[in-house]
């Protein structure tokens, strides 16, 4: 892979559930550079989450080419995965989850640490590293079932970023949290998007988003419909005027 | 049979007949202790029922067909293990359906081939899978028990990593890049090979107390898992053990006392868990 090449690069992509009838994505084309900062917008149902899954190797691809940090998603998921971060949505942890913060944190190194080795200095160090991007170190022992919503969040996020990820999927990662620890999300991911990390994040909440150029994907009904770049001002009126009259929200 | 060969616990209890059982106890519930903490906490407690249920079935088979019944259960046990997604997935229905399907199916044919081998006289045997029989064991069987017992600890220790990124959850430890069918399905298969060995001891009704309660306990009183995985075999074997002496010295059923025994300790454990205590902390 050059400097100049695509991050992502999906060529005419289907994408199906295992046991459905029909392709959930149908002909997604997208390329995406490195440190670009992408809004995915659209409806309900649209196929955003399953976009991102299909990025990440989560998806089986029946059709179409996907290649992601200059590897094959379709030869190697696993291996992209140690390179792709990704936050899944709608998490909440029972009270009495056995697991404390680092050691949730920890579990972000456990893909590249590789089978049958044990963690070593540098995986604690991008824990406490990744801790501290959050702002969430002080919280390192506590069990993460007695967090708030919005803690678990950033757990769950610093768990992403303790792999020194190339590119980031984040779906509705603001869904729990408060104005103030949106603003500092977007702080960082601002910062991670200059250090040359591509952030992909499902949204329905654009009035914060970082400043910069962002470009806009918007789906509907498992295809891609728009994808261009604009201010984040902009993000709002593109995906509204992308999905008027087809909202299933 | 208590006949002669290496006891490993010979220097503390002289007794054979004692010493026997109580080996067999113990690895037996050190054994499904650790994988309780699978079980419980990965949430397929209905599959290591449907599975002590198969091995049930599989060992009665195998006693009515005059084969080895521990290899049978083994078999069933893993044979389910892995039917378990493919049926899910080509009968369309949800894995909860299918294993209420395979364990209704499971218990039939392991009580048609008790009821049929007591009308052929042959009963008394058979019950011993009901409820186990921890004097009737051979000494390899007991062996047999350790090596499970070793082989249940290695597998946890050499993929801690990844059994605890799964316990976690699934999507996170795929989405990290953790190989999580593989490791799966690995649990599932010393799970079943366990469930299989403990049986003639245990029993197929019981058998589920033992893959449950120990993990049940320790999450009483453990905020992490590392805790658990030490906590709940160490309960298990002391409850075991407190339940076969017991049951020698006062010609009680073993199996079934020590299931009380675990009952009785999980209730005290919840009325004693740290972990529901509402306290109010001055920071």
């Amino acid at each position: 892979m050059t400097p100049s090449d695509p991050i992502i690069r999906l060529e005419n992509v289907y994408t199906a559930y295992e046991g459905a009838d029909r392709p959930t994505l149908t002909d997604i084309s997208l390329s995406i550079g490195k440190g670009e900062f992408v809004v995915i917008g659209g409806p309900n149902g649209a196929g955003k989450t399953t976009l991102l899954e299909t990025i990440n190797g989560m998806l089986p691809i029946t059709h179409g080419k996907a290649i992601v940090c200059g590897q094959d998603v379709r030869g190697d998921g696993v291996q992209v995965r140690c390179r792709v971060g990704y936050l899944l949505q709608n998490f909440a942890f029972d009270p009495l989850t056995p697991f404390t913060v680092e050691e949730v944190v920890l579990m972000g190194r456990y893909g590249t640490i590789g089978l049958f080795r044990k963690p070593g200095k540098e995986d604690y160090e991008a824990v406490q590293k990744a801790l501290q991007m959050l702002g969430i170190e002080d919280l390192a022992t506590r069990p993460i079932g007695q967090l708030s919503g919005g803690q678990q969040q950033k757990v769950l996020m610093a768990l992403n970023l303790a792999r020194n990820p190339e590119v980031l999927l984040l779906d509705e990662p603001f869904s729990n949290l408060d104005m103030f620890a949106r603003e500092e999300i977007n702080h960082l991911l601002a910062r991670l998007v200059r250090s040359g990390v591509t952030v992909l994040i499902v949204s329905h909440a654009f009035d914060d988003l970082p400043d910069g150029s962002v470009r806009v994907v918007v789906m509907q009904e498992g295809t891609i419909v728009v994808s261009r770049e604009c201010s984040p001002k902009e993000v709002e009126q593109v995906v509204r005027s992308a999905g008027k009259g087809t909202s299933h929200a | 049979m208590p006949e002669r060969g290496l006891r490993m616990l010979e220097f503390i209890i002289q007794n054979n007949i004692v010493c026997h059982a109580v080996e067999a106890m113990l690895f037996a519930s050190v054994a499904c202790a650790v994988l309780s903490v699978i079980i419980t906490q990965v949430q397929i407690s209905s599959i290591g029922f449907t599975m002590a249920h198969a091995a049930f079935a599989g060992a009665a088979l195998g006693m009515f067909l005059s084969l080895n019944p521990t290899v049978c259960s083994i078999v069933a046990g893993v044979s389910v293990a892995f039917l378990i997604g493919p049926l899910s997935d080509k009968a369309r229905l949800s894995p909860d359906t299918s294993l209420g399907l395979l364990f209704g199916i499971c218990m039939a044919v392991a009580i048609f081939f008790i009821a049929y081998m007591q009308t052929l006289g042959q009963g008394f045997s058979a019950m011993g899978l009901l409820f186990g029989d921890v004097i009737s064991l051979y000494r390899e069987e007991v062996y047999l028990l350790a090596a499970i017992c070793i082989v249940a600890i290695i597998f946890i220790v050499v993929l801690y990593k990844e059994i605890t990124a799964i316990i976690f959850d699934k999507r996170i430890a795929e989405s990290v890049g953790i190989r999580v069918k593989p490791v799966y399905y690995a649990m599932l298969f010393v799970i079943a090979l366990t469930v299989a060995l403990c049986l003639p001891i245990i029993g197929g009704l019981l058998l589920y107390v033992w893959l449950v309660a120990p993990a049940a306990i320790a999450l009483q009183f453990c905020n992490r898992l590392s805790a658990m995985f030490v906590v709940a075999p160490t309960v298990a074997a002391i409850i075991s053990i407190s339940g076969a002496l017991v049951g020698l010295e006062h010609s009680l059923p073993v199996a079934p006392l020590t299931a009380v025994l675990f009952s009785v300790v999980f209730i005290a454990a919840v009325l004693l868990s740290p972990r529901r205590r509402v306290t109010f902390r001055k920071t």
